[in-house]
């Protein structure tokens, strides 16, 4: 084994091993040597008279002893001063994941994932530290680094090939990557191949998934009775008698629908022709609105159309092995997901290789090949699938008589089995990573790294509409078809000088200096037609008229220099400088260069003298602090900071240029500045060990869009502007329950971090607290009317505010009191039994947009999770869940479906609980149909962050059970009689449940 | 000598590396930066179209907001309100402010860069640079003029933004009297510049007639509503009357004047363009009706009308509004139709939608595109009418040309007599309702006329309440310029 550093205990004198491994040394007899190397476990020998030694050194496992991948090198835990969390590689072992990103959820303190579409595959948000950005929170990712290449995302990556993911949290480690890095940095390196004959590794995963839970909606019949008995009451209350047509109409409650394919639903009147339906399953009941009618109708979940058992089958298989010059590894993998939509799917090439080649005892060459090619056939947003299948109405029409499939009431609320199989639609991405470098020992302690990579991404994809009803009388035949094809193709060179060497036996040093250059360009065509004759063929020859082209080219180019100095004085005292000044060409003319510092320290107090008394193997404990400057640049286009004029729209057929960017020469890097106080606590010879962060992370100069004045004809324009505040506490901790003698062994893992956002400081605008947006509220503390939400000093982002809901009046007596409420836009605003008893925040005897009040904020503070893993023998038992408080939701389908805001969507079966007849007691106001024709309840003025019901905004807390995994490995001699190495077998369980009070 | 090898490659992969790092200056490629703009005539040929789209993007909607809404003409309509009640009820307050005017700077901020630069550029004819100019001007004074008579008071920004500097950014109303100081001053300039009195091929910008006619309704109005007295008036008729001259004729069929296939007609004098695949539907969609709300029994001569249901019945025509048309008047079936049901017995009516803006029909689907005018024939000739009678001149000439293209062989019952003033008055106003109905002129009309109060039923009960007049101004305006104060009253 190469590198391994050779100690005679207690002198000055050292040695390391060359790259076969072997090693020479002056020493005499009774002296001890440490051999040691990061992530095995260091070994004494006390020598006798032999002058050859065959030493072998065992790979540590507690998390207080593994080797970290830092920033362009790798680190014991031992060693590492600044705040970097490893993921358990268990996480990896059984799920097959379609998108590996979502492997960090709740598995490392301080990382917030969330999936924002459904589509499988797709790219999960993921946050650390609550993000920099005062713009749009949830868009600050993380840099991702994928054996040294940067990747926009780690999307399409074999979770398989993955030897470690780690993310680098404070400013001290990430400093080395500078620029870009204020938002973390997570190093995946993939697994390579090892000295030894060929290993042949076969895994196959075959997973069911189906929808968790559907929306509880209220029945067919139940929808008719609240539909028309709330029509009846809208026009009452409004007096506006035209609503009363709606009863007579072709909705999902009218009854002018009939059995012919000219209407949408099944609501009708009973008559001699279409009694015969009743024996057909349709169901019949007497109008609710006037009792001596019968309707007829038939039910249909939606939910049920839309929703299938989707089958995901999974192959990998894995080829690794080499001789003592010479390494391999290669690795194919194939995916097959259907999603639990129906028609949605998601499929996956994995081609992996790599090799390396010892040339000399002064030169390691490498290459290494990821290949990747992925497909979906998404063609609508996943979300507005899924929520369409909650809207449309029960009363809804499958199928026409003629057993056709019937359309709805139009596309954007129709059926989604219907319009589904119209959008022919298909989406591929190839990404193809290369990378061919060296590790050139040029003299003993200096070292020279280079690695020239290629990142190509290329996505094309189609989609067509077929002819098709939009609702059951118009036949579109637009045919609408579009194409397109984008590139993106990154050059990325990297060398790094190393120099390594202990002094006097108790210095140790490494110092880095390193170059960086990366080159990103983008490219891409796309166009559309309309007016094919069939719908046979999907693709643009068929479109009889061209509708658009449009094309892009941009690039982006980021220069770094930067350097690391590592210092430890026998392990005791660490010190760690790091530095980077990085140059990027979409910045301000004036402004491309900045500088990124880092400083960290460390002291490993369980290797003092005095610490004898306490015994290492009982304690261990290590204090670290960090301080460091990252840049940010993610928010900010490649050409932005020179102004734009757009090309694209038309006038009458000639070509428009407009000025859609103000140009801002200033702008300079967004700059984070972080100080980490952290712990590492091991005990019982770390079977217990934990890692403790602490964190205060200031940003300035906010790449942020500032709101511009209404008459410069500008919304905003982007710049750097004011400082925001992250604090957080992060707490990674891991125990063996069991002794190692034991043959049952029990492990536990839990992680926990807080985050805490505050603004620090906006750009003087004249505001009190220099506020940017928000709106005018009664503050009690002040008996004023104040400016709340928005950006001000001091504040949050997303704060939400809304109308508070005490409770609801009994009785028209009780209504009669109520103050006006002027959210009400009659001029009739009277209340009655069954509306909102609203805060009159400011009272003053009427209800106006002043009265809203605090409801919460959509950014979680606590986020976590937590594993167990039972092993006995061959069998291993392993779960994992976790945790997200502290936000709210406006949960605007449940709002919706009580207040009716659309006119014709399905109910809750929350409805079933409104108020119905004076005396009755309950949170949920009368069902009236259009809530904002009626008493307002629902839709106050507005139905977003800062407007309606305050009941609607509910706390997103959550607990997930994420995964249940059973696995058993086949006892060698079984294996071997079938001449393999191993066999294990899982049965996994994911997403199993979650518990939280959010209504869905 | 192996070491000196070695150095020699260290310094030559160095090299290599230091030579990548050169150059972070790029340029871009596929948008135009700021510095790389207006240098030559093409570039102004693209500004002045890019002013036109931002025009564009306000008469889909927001124009119609302000110049009607708020009028008799529209009400609720078969399906959920969308918040339009806010306006032909007259609750606009800051929060429901209708649109704020970002949208119009926008217009007048291309304006300003197109009046900064252009001047700069070098053409290979005069005249066609002059031309350019002379829109910006009428873009200016039209935008200005249309922002003056919805919010009052006005920041008044005659440099292009290029900074965004507090100190010149945040500003402070400017009088009515200082905004119409510069919208007669853009007016002059323009004139003077177009360089002869025709039209462009599909009336779609700015030309001498259409400056006229704008130079028209700028005086009517500072003549009634800023003490103008005579003098504005005759202004007004001057130029009103210069437009006559041009290339200008009422087309006999009222339909053809809004049709999408007869665009850019005899009548027109500067409709703004909406063509498909450059923008989507306006929001006379949005008075139309959707195929799901057709009672099975319509009339199938109202369902001929209505062809393809397509949109949303938001809105409608209102009963006061439609009541006022006569059977004989073409006017009537080529401004609204009314749909009637028999469903519970008896014939009742059931809903209305707005045909004169119907757009047009493609492969199964209605595009709602016609163009929006600003300024047509028929208007001109009452606008001569309006200022006629208040200089104490006959308006009959003009009210009988337009009732006889409206009435054709009817006309002889529909004859003018010459009154007083005030009854004249009265009959101009109701024309213009008749004639200009959902064009987006009613709610001006009504404010120069001074008769809001008396025909708008959401008015009725607030008279003496003139701050009504003007539209609040939005609490987001409000929010972000720290220069502004609300309109008193609101």
């Amino acid at each position: 084994m190469p590198f391994v550093t050779v100690l005679i205990k207690g002198a000055k004198t050292g040695a390391t091993t060359n790259a076969d491994g072997n090693f020479s040394i002056a020493a005499t007899s009774g002296q001890t040597l440490v051999f040691s190397f990061v992530g095995y476990k260091s070994r004494e020998v006390t020598l006798t008279a032999q002058t050859t030694l065959d030493i072998t050194l065992e790979p540590e496992s507690t998390n207080l002893s593994e080797v970290l991948v830092v920033g362009y090198g790798t680190q014991a835990r031992d060693k590492v001063t600044t705040a970097i969390s490893r993921l358990d590689n268990k996480v990896l072992e059984n799920i097959p994941y379609q998108n590996v990103a979502s492997s960090l959820q709740g598995t490392i303190a301080g990382v917030r994932v969330q999936s924002v579409s459904g589509q499988p595959g797709a790219a999960p948000r993921v946050i650390l530290r609550g993000g920099t950005s005062i713009n749009n929170p949830n868009g600050a990712a993380p840099l991702y680094i994928i054996d040294g290449v940067i990747r926009p995302n780690l999307n399409d990556i074999s979770s398989e090939e993955i030897e470690s993911m780690q993310v680098l949290k404070d400013a001290a480690s990430t400093a080395i990557y500078g620029a870009r890095a204020s938002n973390g940095v997570v190093i995946v390196t993939t697994k390579s191949g090892k000295t030894g004959k060929l290993r042949v590794n076969y895994q196959y995963n075959l997973s069911l998934s189906q929808l968790a839970k559907g929306y509880e909606l209220a029945s067919a019949r139940d929808l008719i009775t609240y539909q028309r008995q709330g029509v009846l009451a809208t026009a009452q209350v409004s007096g506006n008698a035209t609503y009363l047509t709606q009863l007579t109409g072709k909705s999902g409650y009218g009854t002018g629908n009939d059995l012919t394919n000219s209407t949408a639903f099944t609501t009708q009147y009973l008559t001699d022709q279409n009694k015969y339906k009743l024996t057909e399953g349709w169901e019949s009941m007497p109008d609710p609105v006037d009792p001596s009618k019968t309707i007829i109708f038939k039910g249909t979940n939606f939910q049920d159309v839309l929703f299938q058992n989707a089958v995901s089958q999974n192959h990998h298989i894995s080829l690794s092995g080499g001789s003592e010059k010479a390494t391999f590894s290669a690795g194919i993998g194939y995916m097959n997901a259907q999603g639990i939509a129906i028609t949605t799917n998601y499929q996956r090439l994995n081609f992996d290789m790599n090799g390396e080649l010892l040339v000399n005892d002064r030169l390691k060459l490498f290459g290494r090949m990821m290949y990747s090619r992925s497909g979906n056939n998404q063609v609508f947003s996943n979300n507005s699938i899924f929520e369409r299948s909650i809207d449309v109405p029960m009363t809804t029409k499958y199928v026409f008589e003629d057993g056709s499939l019937a359309p709805g009431l139009a596309m954007s609320l129709g059926n989604p089995e219907y319009y589904l199989n119209k959008l022919k639609g298909k989406n591929s991405t190839t990404n193809l990573s290369m990378a061919v470098g060296g590790h050139w020992q040029i003299l003993p302690g200096l070292s020279f790294d280079p690695q020239l990579s290629l990142y190509e991404t290329s996505g094309d994809g189609r989609s067509f509409q077929q002819a098709y009803y939009n609702g059951p009388t118009s036949y579109i035949t637009t045919r609408a078809a579009t194409g397109l094809y984008g590139k993106r193709t990154q050059y990325q060179a990297d060398g790094v000088l190393s120099y390594g060497k202990l002094f006097q036996g108790v210095h140790n040093v490494e110092a880095k200096l390193g170059i960086s250059y990366y080159q990103r360009d983008t490219t891409g065509l796309s166009a559309a037609g309309q007016g094919a004759s069939s719908d046979l063929i999907p693709t643009l020859n068929a479109s009889a008229t061209p509708v658009s082209v449009s094309g892009y080219e941009s690039r982006q180019v980021l220069v770094g220099y930067f350097s690391r100095i590592n210092y430890d004085y026998m392990d005791k005292y660490l010190v760690s400088l790091n530095a980077r000044y990085d140059g990027a060409s979409n910045l301000g003319a004036s402004h491309q260069w900045g500088f990124f510092p880092g400083v960290s320290v460390g002291w490993n107090l369980h290797r003092e003298n005095f610490w004898k008394s306490i015994s290492e193997d009982k304690l261990r404990l290590k204090l670290r602090a960090s301080y460091g400057v990252n840049g940010n640049i993610a928010g900010l286009a490649d050409f932005q900071a020179q102004g734009q004029y757009s090309v694209g729209s038309l006038y009458n057929g000639n070509a428009a240029i407009t000025n859609t960017i103000l140009p801002n020469a200033n702008l300079q890097w967004e700059r984070s500045k972080t100080i980490d106080l952290g712990a590492d606590i091991g005990l019982w010879n770390n079977r217990i060990s934990m890692l403790v962060d602490v964190y205060r992370r200031v940003t300035d100069n906010l790449l942020t869009d500032l709101s511009l004045p209404l008459s410069t004809g500008f919304s905003s324009v982007r710049t750097n502007l004011g400082s925001l505040e992250n604090k957080g506490i992060e707490l990674e901790l891991r125990a063996s329950v069991l002794p190692s003698s034991s043959t049952l062994q029990w492990v536990v893992s839990v992680n926990a971090a807080k985050t805490q956002q505050k603004i620090l400081k906006l750009p003087e605008n004249g505001n009190a607290n220099n506020r940017i947006g928000g709106i005018e509220i009664w503050d009690d503390a002040t008996k004023s009317y104040v400016y709340k939400g928005g950006l001000q000093e001091g504040g949050r982002v997303g704060d939400m505010f809304s109308y508070k809901q005490l409770g609801i009046y009994s009785t028209d007596e009780e209504a009669a009191k109520a103050p006006i409420d002027y959210l009400i836009t009659r001029s009739n605003r009277t209340k009655y039994g069954g509306d909102v008893i609203w805060l009159d925040a400011d009272g003053n005897g009427s209800i106006d947009a002043r009265d809203r009040v605090y409801v919460g904020n959509p950014y979680p503070t606590w986020t976590g999770g937590f594993s167990n893993t039972l092993t006995y023998k061959g069998l291993s038992f392993y779960a994992r869940a976790d945790y997200t408080t502290g936000h709210t939701i406006f949960n605007y389908p449940r709002a919706q479906m009580i207040g009716q805001f659309q006119g014709d969507i399905n109910i809750s079966k929350e409805a079933l609980q409104s108020w119905k007849k004076p005396g009755d007691k309950t949170d949920v106001p009368k069902y009236y149909w259009a809530d904002q024709n009626a008493q307002n309840n629902l839709f106050r003025n507005a139905t977003g962050a800062n407007g309606s019901n305050s009941r609607y905004y509910e706390s997103g807390d959550f607990l997930c059970f994420r995964e249940v995994s059973l696995s058993y490995s086949l006892p060698k001699k079984l294996a071997n009689v079938a001449r393999l190495q191993g066999v294990r077998l899982n049965l996994t369980a994911q997403n199993l449940g979650y518990i939280t009070g959010y209504k869905g | 000598m192996k070491k000196q090898l070695r150095l020699l490659y260290i310094t030559l992969l160095g090299v290599i590396i230091a030579s990548c790092t050169n150059n972070l200056e790029l340029e871009p490629t596929s948008v135009i930066s700021n510095a790389s703009f207006w240098k030559t005539q093409d570039d102004a040929a693209g500004g002045i179209y890019g002013m036109y789209v931002n025009l564009r993007t306000q008469a889909s909607k927001n124009l119609f907001l302000w110049g009607e809404a708020r009028s008799e003409t529209v009400g609720a309509g078969v399906q959920g309100l969308d918040g339009r009640d806010l306006f032909y009820l007259n609750q606009l307050d800051a929060t429901n402010s209708g649109p704020d005017w970002q949208g119009m700077y926008t217009v007048i901020h291309h304006a300003n860069l197109i009046l900064k630069y252009v001047p700069g550029i070098s053409f290979t004819s005069e005249v066609t640079k002059n031309n350019i100019l002379a829109q910006a001007y009428a873009m200016r004074a039209y935008v200005y003029f249309c922002m003056v008579r919805t919010w009052g008071e006005l920041p008044l920004v005659t440099e292009p933004t290029e900074n965004f500097n507090p100190a010149s950014v945040q500003r402070e109303r400017s009088s009515v009297a200082n905004v119409f100081t510069l919208i007669k001053s853009d007016i002059d300039k323009g004139m003077a510049l177009f360089p002869n009195n025709t039209f462009p091929t599909g009336r779609n910008v700015w030309s001498k007639p259409a400056l006229n006619a704008l130079k028209g309704d700028v005086y009517l109005w500072t003549a009634k509503k800023l003490a103008g007295g005579t003098t504005d008036l005759n202004t007004a008729l001057e130029a009103l009357n210069l437009v006559k001259s041009s290339d200008v004729a009422l087309l006999s069929n009222y339909n053809d004047v809004f049709d999408y296939t007869t665009k850019g007609n005899k009548e027109i004098l500067f409709a703004i363009n909406f063509k498909r695949n450059e923008v989507t539907d306006n929001d006379y969609a949005n008075m139309y009706f959707p195929p799901a709300y057709v009672p099975n029994d319509i009339n199938s001569d109202v369902a001929t009308a209505l062809g393809v249901a397509a949109g949303q019945n938001f809105w409608a025509p209102t009963a006061t509004f439609r009541s006022q048309f006569t059977d004989d008047d073409q006017r009537k079936n080529g401004t609204f139709r009314e749909i009637y049901t028999a469903s519970s017995g008896v014939s009742k009516f059931y809903g209305a939608f707005a045909v004169k803006f119907n757009g047009m029909v493609e492969l199964g689907t209605r595009y709602f595109l016609d163009d929006y005018i600003v300024y047509r024939y028929a208007d001109i000739l009452l606008m001569i009418a309006e200022v006629k009678n208040a200089l104490g001149q006959d308006p009959t000439p003009e009210i009988m040309q337009v009732r006889t293209r409206a009435y054709g062989s009817k006309v002889s019952a529909h004859l003018f007599t010459n009154g007083s003033q005030a009854q004249n008055d009265e009959v101009i106003l109701q024309e213009r309702l008749l004639e200009l109905g959902l064009e987006g002129k009613r709610w001006w009309d009504l404010v120069r006329f001074n008769k809001a109060f008396d025909k708008v039923a959401s008015l009725k009960d607030r008279t003496g309440k003139d701050y009504l007049l003007l539209f609040p101004i939005s609490a987001n305006t409000l929010s972000l310029e720290n220069k502004i104060r609300q309109n008193p009253g609101y």
